[in-house]
C-alpha cells in the first residue's frame, strides 16, 4: 500500500524522549489512525480496509504521540501466502514536521518485530518509486526491491514491491549444496 | 448462517411478498428480513462487522463509501446522464449559428479528442478519455455537422481498432484498463463507412480551400458555399481542418511498405497540425500565453462538448482514478513517438535468425515504447503460431542451433519436447514486447521452464543413444539434431538470465550496497553464456566440416577456427567489467569499510537469496550460492587489482572486437559504451589504489553515466 514520503517542512522543536509509542487500543484509536492516512496518503481507503486491519492485527499496529497528539501511525497484517508466512506493513505515516527524527522508523521496526516474534519468514510491502525517504529508511532496515509494479497506483505511478527476507538457521546447509530442485523432480 | 437464519424465520411467517420476478421455489420462499436485520444491528456494537469467511483485504478494500468523493465513482458530479447533460444545452448541434466559432469549436473538440486518446494510450480508461465527449457517446445527433460527424466516428473506428490489436496481443493485466470498454458505444453501425465519409468531407474541404485561393485573386467561384463566413480566415481554417481529417485517413492495401508510406504521411500531418497552433491562437479571443502549454487545443480554449464525470462510474468498481489529459502539445508528441516506434517496427526486414531478432526486440526496448506499439511488434513476430506468422517454429529453432537447412523437416518435430520447446520460443518472443516491469518478472519465472526442458531434451536424447552407438543415417541426424539443439537450449537459457539481471539496473531495483552482488552474479552468468555460445558455434563448424568432409583443410580455414569468434569476444569484453566491477566493489568494502549495510533484522546472504532466488531455483549457473559468492570476494584487495586490472583487459578486447562489426552500428556504440566504462574505471582504480587506504577524505560513488547497467567509479575528495 503506502507510506507518505518525507520531505522538509517546518520542524516542532522536542526531544526524542517525549514520543511515546502506543499499541493499538481500541475503536478510539480508530479515527487518529485514519485521519492520519486520509491526510497524507493519496491512496484513498474505506473504513472497512481499517477495521480489517487493525481488528484482526491489533498487536501490529502502532500510534506515536506527542504531548497527547498522534503525529504517527503504522498498520500492519500477517498471514499465509503462497507458502510462506508473511507480514505486509500496509501504511505507514508521520505527519510532516516530525519527521527526519526516526519515528517512522521506531514504528515500523515494532512492527517487525512482532512478526519476526510470530514466526513471520518475510515482510512486504509497496511504496512508490518516487518516494526517496520510505525506500532509504526500508533500505536501511534491510529490505531490497524485489519488483517493480508497472502503474501500480491509482494516481498512475509505478511501485516497487520491498521485502526483507528473515534469516534461517537451515539456509547455510541448503546454500552450500546448491539448490538440487531439479534433481529430485 | 444468516442465510439459515433467514429461510428459518420465513418458513415460521409463512407470507411473502409477490414478486414476479423471481418466484419461489421448492426450497425457497420470499421473507421480510427486516426484524432480523434489527435484531443483528442491536446486538452489535460500534466496530462489529457481519461478513462471511471469504471477507479478505480485497473485499475490504473493494468496499466503497457512497457518497465519499475520493471513492464513490457512482457520485453525481453535475448531470445524472448524459440526456441530461444534452438537455442542458452541453453539447450543442450546431455547436454554434455563426458558421466560423462552429468551424473554431469544431477544431478545438478534435484537439482535445487527440490529447483524450493519447492520455488513454498512457494508461487511462477510454471511458474517462475519449469517451468523456458526448458527441461521441451520442454519435447519430451530430449526423447533420457532417464535418463533426466524419471526425468522431473515425476517432471511434480508430479506437476499436486499437483496442483489438491490444487484446489481440493480450499477454498481462497492463492491458486490462485499456482494453476496458463495457458499456461504452465502441460498436457503431456504419463505422466501415467513415474512411469514405472522411474523404467527402476532406474533398470538400479542400474544394473550398482552392475556391478561397482563387477568390483572392479575384476569380469567384459560385457553386460552393465557404467554410466559413469570415473571408480572411477561410484559408487558415481550411488548412487546419485539412490536415486533421488527413492524419485519420488510412491508405487502401496492405502491407509493411505502404505501413511505412503512410506512417510517413501520418508524421508530416501532424507536423502541419503543430503548425496551425499560431493561426488558431491568434482566431481565439483569450489569448493566456503563459499556460498554453497545459493546454488541451490549438487555440488555448477550452473544448465544448465534453464531460469526464459522466461514465466514471463506467470505471466501477476500482474508485474513480485522477485523470489528467495530457496537454495537447504532449499529445502530439505521444503521436510522433508512437508512429516512430511503429516505423521502426515495419521498416525490421523479418529476419528468419532468431538471434538477430532478439537483439532488434531488445533494442527497440531502450527506446521505451508504449503498449501499443509494442502490441503491433508482438503481433507482427508471433502469428498463428509461427513466427511474423511464416516461418513455423521449428524451422526457427534449427536456425538458431546452427543446424543444416535440412534438419527443418525432419521428424524429430513432433517429439513432445520439442514442441514444447516452440512453445516455450513463443512464449519468450512475447514476453520480450512487454514493459521493463512486467518483462523482468516473467524471464524470472520462465527460467525455470528453459531448465525443465533442457533437462528433459537431455534424458530423451540419452535414452534414445544411450546404450549403442548407431549406425544408421537416420539415427546419426536424429543425434546431431539432439546435439545441437541442447547447446543451444543452454545458450539461451543463459541469455535469459543476462537479460534478467540487467533489466534489474534499468528498473533500479538495486541498491549500491548490492552491486558487488549483482555484479558477481552477472559475471558467473556471462561466463556460462560466453562458453554456450562458443560451443554452439564449434558444433556448427564441426558440422559444416564433416558434411564437406573431401575438401581439404586450408591451413586459413584452420586458423579461423582456432580464433575466438568475435560475439564470444564481445561477451569477453562484459565478462572482464563484470568481473572487475564485483572486485574493485569488494575490495572497497573489505578495505575502506563503504557500501555495507549492516541491517538490524537480517545479512547480506538475505539478501543474495532474495535477488537470486529465481536464478538459484533453476541452477542457473550450477554449483553458484552465497558461500562461494563470499570466497570469491573476502580476499579482494587493492593491492592485488593494482596488479592484475580486468578494465585492461576489457578496454583492449573492445578496441580489437571493433573491427569485426563495421558492420552493426548497435553493436560497434555498444563496443564504445564499454570502452568508456573501462577506461573511466581503471583511471578511479588506480587513483583508490595509491591513495584509497591511506586517504580517508576520498569518496567513492558509482554512476551509470557511460552505460546502463555498467557502472563508472567516481572518486571524489570530500
Amino acid at each position: 500500500m503506502k507510506a507518505s514520503s518525507k520531505e522538509e517542512e517546518e520542524k516542532v522543536e522536542f526531544e526524542e524522549g517525549e514520543i511515546e509509542y502506543v499499541s493499538y487500543g481500541g475503536e478510539h484509536h480508530l479515527p487518529l489512525i485514519m485521519n492520519l492516512v486520509d491526510q497524507e496518503l493519496s491512496e484513498p481507503y474505506s473504513i472497512f480496509t481499517y477495521r480489517y486491519f487493525v481488528y484482526l492485527w491489533p498487536q501490529l499496529s502502532f500510534l506515536a504521540f506527542h504531548k497527547g497528539k498522534c503525529v504517527g501511525t503504522v498498520v500492519c497484517k500477517m498471514g499465509e501466502h503462497r507458502n510462506t508466512y508473511r507480514g505486509y506493513i500496509a501504511m505507514l505515516v508521520v505527519i510532516k514536521p516530525y519527521r527526519g527524527r526516526g519515528i517512522a522508523t521506531e514504528l515500523v521496526t515494532r512492527s517487525i518485530k512482532m512478526m519476526m516474534e510470530s514466526g513471520c519468514e518475510e515482510v512486504t510491502l509497496e511504496a512508490e518509486v518516487t518516494n526517496k525517504g520510505a525506500l532509504a529508511l526500508y533500505g536501511r532496515l534491510g529490505f531490497i526491491r524485489a519488483k517493480r509494479l508497472f502503474h501500480y497506483y491509482l494516481n498512475g505511478v509505478d511501485a516497487f514491491r520491498l521485502k526483507l527476507l528473515f534469516p534461517r538457521q537451515e539456509v547455510h546447509i541448503e546454500a552450500s549444496h546448491g539448490n538440487n530442485d531439479l534433481d529430485s523432480t | 448462517m444468516a442465510d439459515k437464519a433467514v429461510s428459518e424465520e420465513a418458513s415460521m411467517e409463512g407470507h411473502a411478498p409477490k414478486l414476479a420476478s423471481i418466484p419461489a421455489s421448492d426450497n425457497t420462499v420470499w421473507a421480510d428480513a427486516t426484524p432480523l436485520l434489527e435484531a443483528a444491528c442491536q446486538g452489535l456494537t460500534d466496530g462489529e462487522l457481519i461478513h462471511g469467511d471469504n471477507f479478505n483485504l480485497f473485499a475490504a478494500m473493494s468496499a466503497l463509501e457512497i457518497m465519499d468523493p475520493k471513492m464513490d465513482s457512482g457520485i453525481v458530479c453535475r448531470y445524472y446522464s448524459i440526456d441530461e447533460a444534452i438537455e442542458n444545452g452541453v453539447a450543442p448541434i450546431p455547436i454554434s449559428l455563426d458558421s466560423t466559432v462552429d468551424v473554431q469549436c469544431t477544431i478545438d473538440i478534435m484537439d482535445h479528442l487527440l490529447a483524450c486518446e493519447a492520455a488513454w494510450h498512457t494508461g487511462h480508461s477510454l471511458a474517462q478519455t475519449v469517451f468523456s465527449c458526448i458527441y461521441l457517446l451520442r454519435l447519430d445527433r451530430t449526423a447533420s455537422h457532417a464535418l463533426l460527424h466524419s471526425y468522431c466516428r473515425v476517432t471511434r473506428a480508430t479506437c476499436k481498432a486499437v483496442v483489438s490489436v491490444v487484446s489481440d496481443a493480450r499477454t498481462h493485466e497492463e492491458e486490462d484498463l485499456f482494453t476496458m470498454t463495457y458499456g461504452l458505444p465502441l460498436n457503431g453501425d456504419g463505422d466501415e463507412k467513415c474512411l469514405s465519409m472522411l474523404n467527402t468531407v476532406e474533398e470538400t474541404i479542400s474544394r473550398q480551400l482552392r475556391v478561397c485561393k482563387a477568390a483572392s485573386s479575384k476569380r469567384s467561384s459560385v457553386d460552393l458555399e465557404p467554410l466559413q463566413s469570415n473571408p480572411n480566415l477561410e484559408e487558415g481554417f481550411c488548412k487546419a481542418l485539412l490536415c486533421r481529417l488527413r492524419f485519420r485517413k488510412r491508405p487502401q492495401g496492405r502491407g509493411l511498405e505502404l505501413a511505412r508510406k503512410h506512417i510517413a504521411s501520418c508524421i508530416s500531418e501532424l507536423e502541419s497540425i503543430l503548425n496551425s497552433a499560431e493561426f488558431l491562437r491568434s482566431c481565439s479571443a483569450e489569448s493566456c500565453e503563459d499556460d498554453i502549454e497545459d493546454k488541451t487545443t490549438a487555440s488555448g480554449r477550452e473544448p465544448i462538448g465534453f464531460d469526464a464525470t459522466l461514465n466514471s462510474r463506467l470505471s466501477a468498481p476500482t474508485p474513480p482514478r485522477a485523470i489528467k489529459i495530457l496537454s495537447w502539445k504532449k499529445a502530439i508528441q505521444y503521436f510522433l513517438k508512437l508512429l516512430r516506434h511503429l516505423d521502426v517496427i515495419c521498416s525490421y526486414s523479418l529476419d528468419p535468425n532468431l538471434e538477430s531478432l532478439l537483439h532488434f526486440v531488445v533494442q527497440f526496448q531502450k527506446s521505451q515504447p508504449d503498449l501499443v506499439s509494442r502490441a503491433h511488434l508482438q503481433l507482427l513476430l508471433v502469428q498463428d503460431g509461427k513466427l511474423y506468422g511464416r516461418d513455423p517454429i521449428f524451422t526457427v529453432i534449427t536456425k538458431a542451433s546452427a543446424l543444416p537447412e535440412a534438419a527443418k523437416n525432419h521428424d524429430i518435430q513432433k517429439n513432445e519436447y520439442i514442441v514444447q520447446l516452440g512453445q516455450l520460443v513463443m512464449n519468450l518472443l512475447k514476453i520480450l514486447c512487454t514493459n521493463a516491469a512486467w518483462q523482468r518478472r516473467k524471464l524470472g519465472k520462465i527460467l525455470q521452464d528453459w531448465r525443465v526442458i533442457y533437462v528433459q531434451l537431455e534424458l530423451a536424447f540419452r535414452n534414445e543413444f544411450g546404450e549403442a552407438s548407431s549406425s544408421s543415417n537416420d539415427e546419426n541426424i536424429r543425434m546431431k539434431i539432439f546435439q545441437h539443439i541442447l547447446v543451444w537450449v543452454e545458450e539461451q537459457t543463459y541469455w535469459i538470465a543476462f537479460r534478467f539481471l540487467m533489466l534489474g539496473f534499468e528498473l533500479e531495483l538495486y541498491s549500491a550496497s548490492e552491486y558487488c552482488m549483482v555484479y558477481w552474479y552477472l559475471y558467473a552468468v556471462l561466463i556460462k553464456l560466453a562458453e554456450k555460445t562458443h560451443l554452439k558455434i564449434a558444433v556448427s563448424h564441426d558440422t559444416a566440416k564433416r558434411k564437406g568432409k573431401k575438401r581439404k583443410d586450408s591451413p586459413k580455414e584452420l586458423a579461423r577456427e582456432s580464433r575466438i569468434p568475435p560475439v564470444v569476444l564481445f561477451l569477453q569484453c562484459y565478462i572482464c567489467l563484470a568481473e572487475g566491477l564485483t572486485m574493485m566493489l569488494a575490495a572497497l568494502r573489505n578495505e575502506i569499510m563503504v557500501l555495507q549495510s549492516p541491517s538490524p533484522f537480517n545479512t547480506e546472504q538475505e539478501k543474495f537469496i532474495q535477488h537470486f532466488e529465481l536464478l538459484q531455483r533453476a541452477c542457473i549457473p550450477d554449483h553458484v550460492s552465497y558461500p562461494s559468492f563470499k570466497e570469491s570476494t573476502t580476499h579482494a584487495r587493492f593491492s592485488t587489482l593494482a596488479m592484475y586490472n580486468y578494465f585492461k583487459d576489457a578496454q583492449r578486447i573492445a578496441k580489437e572486437v571493433k573491427s569485426s562489426f563495421s558492420n552493426d552500428p548497435d553493436r560497434l556504440a555498444e563496443l564504445r559504451r564499454l570502452e568508456q566504462v573501462a577506461e573511466h574505471n581503471s583511471v578511479a582504480l588506480n587513483l583508490i589504489c595509491r591513495l584509497g587506504a591511506l586517504d580517508p577524505s576520498l569518496k567513492v560513488s558509482f554512476e551509470f553515466s557511460h552505460h546502463p547497467f555498467f557502472a563508472t567509479a567516481v572518486v571524489r575528495r570530500s
